[in-house]
């Protein structure tokens, strides 16, 4: 695949938030977090339910309004974009789900294709059936990439748990996004699916570049395959550490009782 | 010690619901409402069993009148044969012509694919007008435009089928995971591009058991329409009870009957081959 030639180079900051605050219905949220992601790592943000982990990747994707803050998506700020330059500069960044959200009944190599509607011409973005030849051929290369190639022509409702996400992670780089968001991508998985999807997102950042920031609910996952781990408590960030350096003093406070309950 | 089969099962008090009184009370209140309602609908249509036993014998001797169904061939049978595929053919155009109309006004009335909320009431107003208005007054109306025949009949139906198949189009579209559809959101595709490629793919079992389904109903609507000179089968039943003919009507009762059980097979055996493995 030739989008190492495009990506920037390793260890400038593809994705960086600022000061982020968010309520819903006056709960706050968060209250001023602030990370960076760099292309060529992969960062776990670990931390309880409702600790604002997965609020924070939806407002970076678009998909909740921040109250306040800044973000910075391969160096524009999105503060100030409105309509098709911020759809433009979000296009960058690619999300993967927890619930895989591909469209069960289509194929793989159709599904994958979705990912590159915003450059398709608009006629032939209303049908799978005309889909430029070169998307399709972008996308098996895609799915080749995430070990997905030979159940290109499955209905992506017949495959399993694992295959599905690595489907859905072959979308995102049929996107050509250079910034991964994955909200919980293993949780729905068994260990052994989980650390291939791990795996495959740890080796999409270090050897495509890309800056892959991954909500986990295991630490051990974090530990395995981060190159730094960020700790969300009550809205803000907790730690920002190398996983080698994760501790029981770190994770206790994330995941106390009472804290949960909240 | 006591062995699996040896042991009484546990059993916990089951803890009883707050503000259990209130509910009771609405129960009653509600089996009230409903009971008035139902004496005054009684009232209203005139709803006396006894009047149906005492004229037992009208009934009686309309259908003495209607045995035997008059089977003749050139006089009764093979018009109503054609008629009925007049019939057939009318509710099938009457459904099939309407699938533009309805998707349209489905794709644009649903909340999940509706451009701007001014497009989104617009197109719900549209389905509501059509669904509202029955589709034997759209015959009516189209009678006087073009003429009696079963052309006013589909006219009819396209109209009325858009209004009721756009709107159990739109509830699914609403009703499936909204997640594919979010996600080609957060990809960067237009809403136009979200709805071919994430909502409607979810949704075609749907679509194609709804609009089985209206086949199913537009068939039996267009028996109706046939008496009010929208031609088809319904036209002849009517001439026949009109003359006096009721061997012939039975005839044609009969035909029908075979009709729509061919159709409600059909359409039944289709629809469960689509809810198979693939859902």
């Amino acid at each position: 695949m030739n989008m190492t030639m495009t990506a920037p180079e390793v260890s400038t900051t593809a994705l960086s938030v600022r000061g982020l605050v968010k309520s819903y219905g006056g709960r706050p949220v968060l209250t001023g977090v602030d990370f960076d992601v760099r292309y060529g790592e992969i960062v776990a943000l670990l931390g309880a339910n409702g600790s604002g982990k997965s609020t924070a990747l939806q407002c970076i994707m678009g998909l909740a309004d921040p109250d306040d803050g800044g973000i910075r998506l391969g160096g524009a700020d999105l503060g100030p974009l409105r309509g098709r330059e911020l759809a433009a500069a979000r296009q960058q960044a690619a999300m993967v789900f927890q619930k895989v959200h591909l469209v069960p009944r289509l194929s793989a190599v159709d599904n994958v294709c979705a990912g590159a509607l915003h450059r398709m011409p608009g006629w032939r973005s209303m049908l799978p059936q005309l889909y430029p030849r070169q998307i399709r051929e972008e996308a098996m290369a895609c799915l080749d990439r995430t070990g997905m190639a030979g159940r290109a022509l499955e209905q992506v409702g017949r495959l399993s748990g694992g295959q599905q996400q690595r489907v859905a992670i072959a979308r995102s780089l049929c996107q050509r996004a250079t910034v991964v968001l994955a909200d919980e991508p293993v949780s729905a998985l068994d260990p052994h699916a989980a650390e291939q999807v791990m795996s495959l997102l740890a080796d999409l950042a270090h050897t495509e570049h890309l800056a892959v920031a991954t909500v986990l609910h295991q630490p051990d996952l974090a530990r395995r395959y981060a190159d730094r781990a960020v700790g969300l408590l009550e809205g803000q960030v907790d730690f920002d550490v190398a996983p080698a350096d994760l501790t029981g003093e770190h994770l206790e406070p994330l995941y106390l009782p009472d804290r949960v309950a909240a | 010690m006591t062995t699996a089969e040896t042991r009484t099962p546990r059993r916990l008090p089951v803890p009883s619901k707050p503000r259990r009184g209130l509910r009771t009370s609405r129960l009653v209140l509600a089996a009230v409402v409903i009971v008035v309602l139902h004496l005054l609908a009684f009232q209203g249509t005139g709803f006396r069993p006894v009047v149906l036993v005492e004229g037992w014998q009208g009934m009686a001797g309309f259908l003495a009148e209607a045995f035997p169904p008059d089977l003749d061939w050139e006089t009764v049978l093979r018009p109503g044969l054609e008629a009925t595929v007049v019939t057939l053919w009318i509710g099938l155009l009457g459904t099939t012509m309407s699938i533009p109309t309805a998707l349209l006004l489905a794709v644009l009335g649903s909340r999940t694919t509706g451009a701007h909320p001014l497009v989104y009431q617009a197109a719900r107003s549209v389905l509501s007008f059509f669904r509202a208005v029955p589709d034997i007054v759209f015959a009516l109306i189209f009678v006087t435009a073009v003429g009696l025949g079963p052309f006013a009949g589909v006219l009819a139906l396209i109209c009325h089928n858009t209004g009721v198949m756009g709107k159990l189009w739109a509830e699914s579209m609403e009703e499936t995971d909204q997640g594919p559809q979010q996600a080609l959101r957060t990809a960067g595709a237009n809403r136009m591009q979200q709805a071919a490629n994430a909502t409607l793919p979810m949704v075609v079992p749907q679509f194609v058991g709804l609009l089985l389904y209206r086949f199913d109903v537009n068939v039996r609507s267009s028996l109706v329409l046939g008496l009010v000179g929208a031609g088809g089968i319904g036209l002849l039943i009517n001439q026949s009870i009109k003359s006096f003919q009721f061997d012939a009507m039975l005839t044609h009762i009969i035909v029908v009957l075979v009709l729509i059980v061919v159709v409600d097979q059909v359409s039944a055996l289709v629809r469960k081959q689509l809810s198979g493995p693939n859902s």
